[in-house]
């Protein structure tokens, strides 16, 4: 598997920005998981001989952090918080709605895999908003089941570009 | 509190106080290493002598005077009137609640583990431990126990305490980057890139750096326990880098190699080819009985005694029907200082023939450059050229040496080709003051010119890598056609190892006269069959059974290498012991004593004193490099000595 070369440049421009190669291991699994979806070996193999480290370099750090998918994930990621102002405000609620009309536990994919979902993350600092999720990198504040039912319909009708944007607009800045 | 040492002048030193003893060591010296030297012992898991520290295990806090909290004594630096305090009731909490914290989910399965008896883990918990567990032992985390790694090494990812050394040896001592860890907290595994088996050359140091029994030899799996096992320190006989080992044996077998740190040489770290190759030495394939079987008549076991009285016959016969120059003798590349020195003396001043030699082809013109380049050296030269890749294929160890040199000492190491062009290399080398030239023996010419090209620009220190375990000590003892031992020159017309073969083979050389094992004599294949078979009588002194052993005409056992006393000398000069670890597989004399009896049924004398210990006394006496040299030193050649 080769990667693209719009992943390859992103990935020469983080080498760049560092002094040391491996610190550009973080942002270039970045962009490998925004076209892949996820890590493979494969994938960290080729992060590896571009950045000139070991792709056993490549591969601790990508285990080490949560955010970094070593299995396949759906199309959408929604991460559910359930920390206490979000709690307080009536995050079970959604964590059971979710359940329900997703289908499946936290942890794991729907069947028809637009969706991967969790409740397990820590505080996502949106307690302004709570109860909070995080849909693909941006916050969706507020909810109620039905606010919910709506952002996944959306979701599930649009692709999964807005995530790329929103998470380079923010590295760059 | 301990009371301030006096200050002193200057000298590089600085005074601390450890446990209420002063002492004074020199700047940058480490609280650890310190406090060893009053023999003060702090417990530690991830410092590592040969490796940068990192105090990530905790396990060696201590109490500093002035510090708010307690330090890693492993990576905190004395400083002038420092006082440590290592055995203070905070010190012990300190110890037995690290201790309590490795030991959560460590398996305690040290019934069934290779390391036990030997593990820092077990040994350390006896010593600073707490005697119970907070922590039911039904609730461990559990983790995949016997993931084999590779070939040689096998994990078990639950006894790992997350010392970090492995990863650090792949890191700092080799370079490669073989072993991660990944994931985090207590789901911290030791693991390779998507599973993948190690490839290095190097891997079976990885057992002895971990700490614990993480780590373990697959060919030690479930062998022995230490207390079990003799140990003998030894030289490693599969090249001719000269690696101390301990040679661990029960029950008359080899067990493993384990490394036996000379920072001269080795620095502790054995190559696999040469710790992995033990078994061959427990071979039963063993040359064992004297024979005679003479052309004409009947072959027949014999005791030692008759078997060297009918090889002097055999010699006497060829001399007294032709001239002594009719014999060729062949010594090996495997055999001590002492036999080599012997079968020179019994080939020159006893048979009286000069065609002598360890090896096929001509070793022509030493100089004193040729071994000036020691081991530790090569970290001293600025620049370092190796010549192919001959030379680390050779002797392997060699290139972590070349790595340390690069990487801890920031000098430049260029491979190029073995024949690269002289010009070339000079241009590529820029400025230097100090140039060491590595080649493979049978480069050296070519090494000459590169040196040469070289030297123009600064000095040069050259290093040949000899083959065979004791092929510098073949060479330096004049088992060769062209010089007597300390590199005189012999008398011209003896006859190197091919032209030995090639005169058998036509009938010039009517007997041969050889010392096994030799792999550069087997190496001359057919040439070798033609030799043995047209040759009148083939005298031969042998371990392993084999073409040489059974064209023989005589036939005497010999001693293996761990089976015997002597000297062995490397690559740089270094002359080394040899002991018995094991005991000879054939219930003969030493191959000294078979050589001197050899010589006094040839009517030499002199030569009753031929045990290993008076042959090396007359070898030093002989070589006054050797004399030097001593046991473990370097025989160096000057010029004056080689004239």
């Amino acid at each position: 598997m080769t990667l693209g070369p719009e992943t390859r440049a992103e990935i020469e421009r983080a080498r760049g920005r560092y002094p040391r190669a491996q610190s550009a291991i973080l942002p270039a699994l970045w962009a490998v998981q925004h076209e892949v979806g996820h890590l493979t070996p494969d994938a960290m193999t080729e992060v590896a001989s571009l950045l000139e480290v070991t792709p056993s370099e490549v591969e601790a750090v990508s285990t080490f952090y949560s955010m970094y998918f070593q299995r396949p994930h759906g199309r959408h990621e929604v991460l559910v918080c359930i920390n206490v102002s979000c709690a307080l405000r009536g995050a079970d609620g959604i964590v059971d709605h979710l359940t329900r009309t997703l289908g499946c536990e936290s942890g794991s994919t729907t069947a028809d895999g637009e969706f991967t979902w969790s409740s397990t993350v820590e505080c996502l600092g949106a307690c302004g908003g709570a109860p909070a999720m995080q849909l693909d990198h941006r916050f969706e504040e507020n909810l109620t089941p039905d606010r919910v039912d709506a952002i996944l319909a959306r979701a599930r009708n649009g692709t999964s570009a807005g995530a790329k944007r929103s998470v380079r607009q923010r590295r760059d800045r | 509190m301990a009371q301030k040492p006096p200050t002193q002048p200057d000298d590089g030193h600085v005074a601390v106080s450890i446990d209420g003893h002063e002492t004074r060591v020199p700047k940058g010296t480490l609280v650890l290493d310190a406090a060893a030297g009053l023999g003060i012992h702090i417990p530690i898991y991830c410092a590592h002598p040969k490796m940068e520290p990192v105090a990530v295990c905790r396990m060696c806090l201590v109490h500093i005077e002035r510090f708010p909290k307690p330090q890693p004594a492993c990576a905190t630096v004395v400083a002038d009137g420092m006082a440590v305090t290592t055995d203070s009731a905070e010190v012990t909490k300190i110890r037995e609640g690290m201790l309590e914290f490795l030991l959560l989910n460590h398996p305690l399965d040290c019934p069934v583990c290779d390391r036990g008896g030997e593990c820092d883990l077990q040994d350390f918990t006896f010593r600073y431990g707490p005697s119970v567990s907070r922590f039911p032992i039904t609730e461990k985390v559990h983790f995949n126990k016997a993931v084999p790694l590779s070939e040689h090494i096998e994990l078990d990812q639950e006894r790992c305490i997350l010392c970090w050394r492995c990863v650090r040896y792949y890191d700092e001592i080799t370079g490669e980057k073989e072993i991660v860890l990944e994931q985090r907290g207590v789901q911290t595994l030791v693991t390779t890139f998507n599973e993948q088996p190690l490839r290095s050359s190097f891997q079976g140091n990885l057992p002895e750096v971990c700490p614990v029994g993480a780590l373990t030899h697959r060919q030690y799996r479930f062998v022995s326990r230490p207390w079990d096992l003799q140990r003998t320190a030894g030289v490693c006989p599969e090249c001719s880098y000269g690696c101390n080992l301990n040679v661990d044996s029960r029950d008359f077998e080899i067990r493993r190699f384990a490394s036996r740190d000379n920072p001269l040489v080795e620095d502790m770290w054995l190559c696999d080819r040469g710790r992995y190759s033990f078994p061959k030495w427990n071979s039963t394939e063993r040359v064992r009985r004297p024979a005679v079987r003479p052309r004409a008549g009947r072959a027949r076991d014999t005791a030692v005694g008759e078997a060297i009285a009918a090889a002097a016959n055999e010699l006497r016969a060829v001399i007294d029907a032709h001239s002594p120059s009719a014999i060729g003798v062949m010594g090996s590349a495997e055999s001590t200082n002492e036999e080599l020195f012997l079968l020179q003396r019994l080939a020159r001043d006893v048979i009286g023939t000069r065609n002598i030699d360890h090896q096929l082809g001509s070793f022509d013109g030493i100089t004193s450059e040729e071994h000036a380049l020691g081991i530790a050296e090569i970290e001293e030269c600025d620049a370092l050229v190796v010549l192919g890749v001959e030379p680390e294929e050779e002797a392997p160890v060699l290139t972590l040496r070349l790595f340390k040199a690069q990487h801890k000492r920031g000098r430049r190491v260029h491979r190029v080709a073995r024949d690269a062009d002289p010009a070339g290399v000079v241009k590529a080398m820029g400025a230097t003051t100090l140039t060491g030239v590595i080649a493979d023996e049978t480069n050296r010419e070519h090494a000459v010119l590169v040196a040469t090209a070289l030297a123009r620009k600064g000095a040069v220190r050259r290093m040949t890598v000899t083959r065979g375990v004791n092929g510098r000590g073949a060479k330096d003892l004049g088992v060769l056609p062209n010089v007597l031992p300390g590199y005189r020159a012999a008398p011209p017309g003896g006859k190197n190892g091919r032209e030995i073969l090639e005169a058998a083979a036509a009938g010039a050389i009517h007997a041969l006269l050889i010392t096994g094992p030799n792999a550069a004599l087997e190496r001359a294949g057919e040439l070798l069959d033609r030799a043995l078979q047209r040759a009148e009588s083939v005298i031969v002194v042998e371990t392993r059974p084999g073409k040489v052993a059974s064209a023989a005409t005589v036939l005497i056992p010999g001693h293996a290498i761990f089976e015997k006393l002597g000297t062995v000398t490397n690559i740089e000069g270094r002359v080394q012991r040899v002991r018995p670890a094991l005991p000879p597989a054939a219930q003969t004399p030493s191959d000294t004593r078979v050589l001197a009896a050899l010589a006094a049924e040839l009517g030499a004398k002199g030569w009753e004193r031929s045990d290993p210990m008076s042959v090396n006394r007359a070898l030093r006496e002989a070589v006054p490099a050797y004399a030097e040299a001593g046991s473990g030193g370097r025989a160096l050649w000057t010029a004056e000595r080689v004239a």
